[in-house]
């Protein structure tokens, strides 16, 4: 089982110009590691919809790749995602998965089918082109970059420990400069990095 | 020109580069020929909360998608809706048609009359018809309802300039046939 730490720092040692689309517990970890117009903090609540919202991202900006850090709970909310990331062959989107089989910034409450759900596997038969699945730091950090190179769509479930991460809130007094704006001024910021800047 | 083929074209000028969403009876020959459009992107989800993200997320990437989903789905999509395209101030235009105007009509109701328990579960009235505009209303979405006689490309061209003015997501409920 890895640790928050040990999926982020890898992806923020490999990182170039991927879009970063975080949400719930892996939100402020992420901010402290990564001080990017191109990350965005999906954490207005939205129930489960970064992954979307970064499908999005992936097929207005096809020269770029776009990385969704989802939770397990997030990903059961929005599961037609995986199709439809496949369906329109977002080539360019990563869909990574911190599974910690619980609600843990609203109260470390279990998640439905905690330990026992195959999402490499639903990802796979939703016709991802790769669909991998990790529980040691080690191989992880040893694949990322093949896994942010390939060809996607791209699934990666990780397998992960509960962490000690709050209610996520935005004001200046938050560490992560995304979480200092309001979503609407971070959208602002974000969109003119994405449309004025060339790869 | 058919019906479809002119929104298609009203679309185009309007500047939209994606349409996002899931048909249903009266928005399916407008899928049907934007699959077929060389440059708008038809992107066709699984739930109407997914549209709603998958659009922002769109807009945030330079894009100018524009959202068709039945009025049923609409209801479905409200945190979707809130968390995302309102929250982020984008210019989303929806295009929502109106399923269960027609029976509400033949009912001799409509969104203002009080939604009592006998009303809504009156089997000759679709609930789903009279809770739409109120909804708008409460998640704070200025919309416009295109209905009879009215030109469906023109309530959807000034939908899509109202967003843009705006900058929040915006509706127009397609009451009548895009045919």
């Amino acid at each position: 089982m890895l640790t928050v730490a040990q999926v982020l720092e890898p992806l923020a040692r490999h990182r170039s110009h991927e879009v970063i689309v975080t949400t719930m517990s892996v939100t402020r970890p992420w901010g402290l590691l990564s001080d990017s117009d191109l990350d965005f903090a999906s954490a207005d609540s939205a129930m489960g919809h970064a992954a979307d919202l970064a499908l999005g991202i992936a097929l207005a900006r096809p020269e770029r790749k776009v990385v969704s850090l989802n939770g397990d709970g997030s990903m059961l909310m929005c599961l037609g995602t995986l199709v439809t990331a496949v369906a329109c062959g977002a080539s360019n989107y990563i869909l990574i998965v911190s599974d910690n089989g619980q609600y843990e910034i609203t109260g470390h409450q279990p998640v439905a089918g905690a330990g026992r759900v195959d999402y490499a596997g639903l990802a796979e038969a939703a016709g991802f082109r790769q669909a991998y699945h990790f529980d040691d730091a080690r191989t992880w950090a040893e694949q990322l970059p093949e896994i942010l190179s390939s060809l996607g769509p791209t699934f990666v479930h990780l397998a992960v420990a509960p962490g000690t991460q709050g209610p996520i809130g935005r004001s200046e007094s938050e560490p992560a400069r995304y979480l200092q704006h309001s979503l609407s001024e971070w959208s602002r910021i974000m969109r003119e990095a994405l449309t004025g800047s060339t790869l | 020109m058919s019906r479809p083929l002119a929104t298609v074209r009203g679309l185009t000028t309007a500047g939209i580069t994606h349409v996002v969403g899931i048909p249903d009876n009266t928005s399916g020959p407008l899928f049907d020929e934007l699959s077929r459009h060389p440059t708008i992107r038809l992107v066709t989800v699984t739930r109407e909360g997914e549209a709603i993200a998958l659009a922002s997320g769109l807009w945030l990437g330079g894009a100018s998608p524009l959202v068709v989903i039945q009025n049923t789905g609409l209801l479905e999509a409200g945190d979707g809706l809130r968390g995302t395209a309102t929250r982020m101030g984008a210019p989303i235009p929806m295009l929502i048609t109106g399923r269960g105007y027609a029976k509400m009509e033949r009912a001799n109701v409509g969104p203002d009359t009080p939604r009592t328990i006998e009303l809504l579960t009156r089997a000759d009235v679709d609930s789903t018809a009279l809770m739409t505009e109120p909804t708008l209303d409460a998640w704070g979405i200025p919309f416009r309802v295109c209905a009879g006689d009215e030109d469906p490309v023109a309530a959807i061209s000034a939908t899509v300039s109202e967003a843009s003015a705006s900058g929040r997501p915006t509706a127009v409920v397609m009451t009548r046939a895009l045919t």
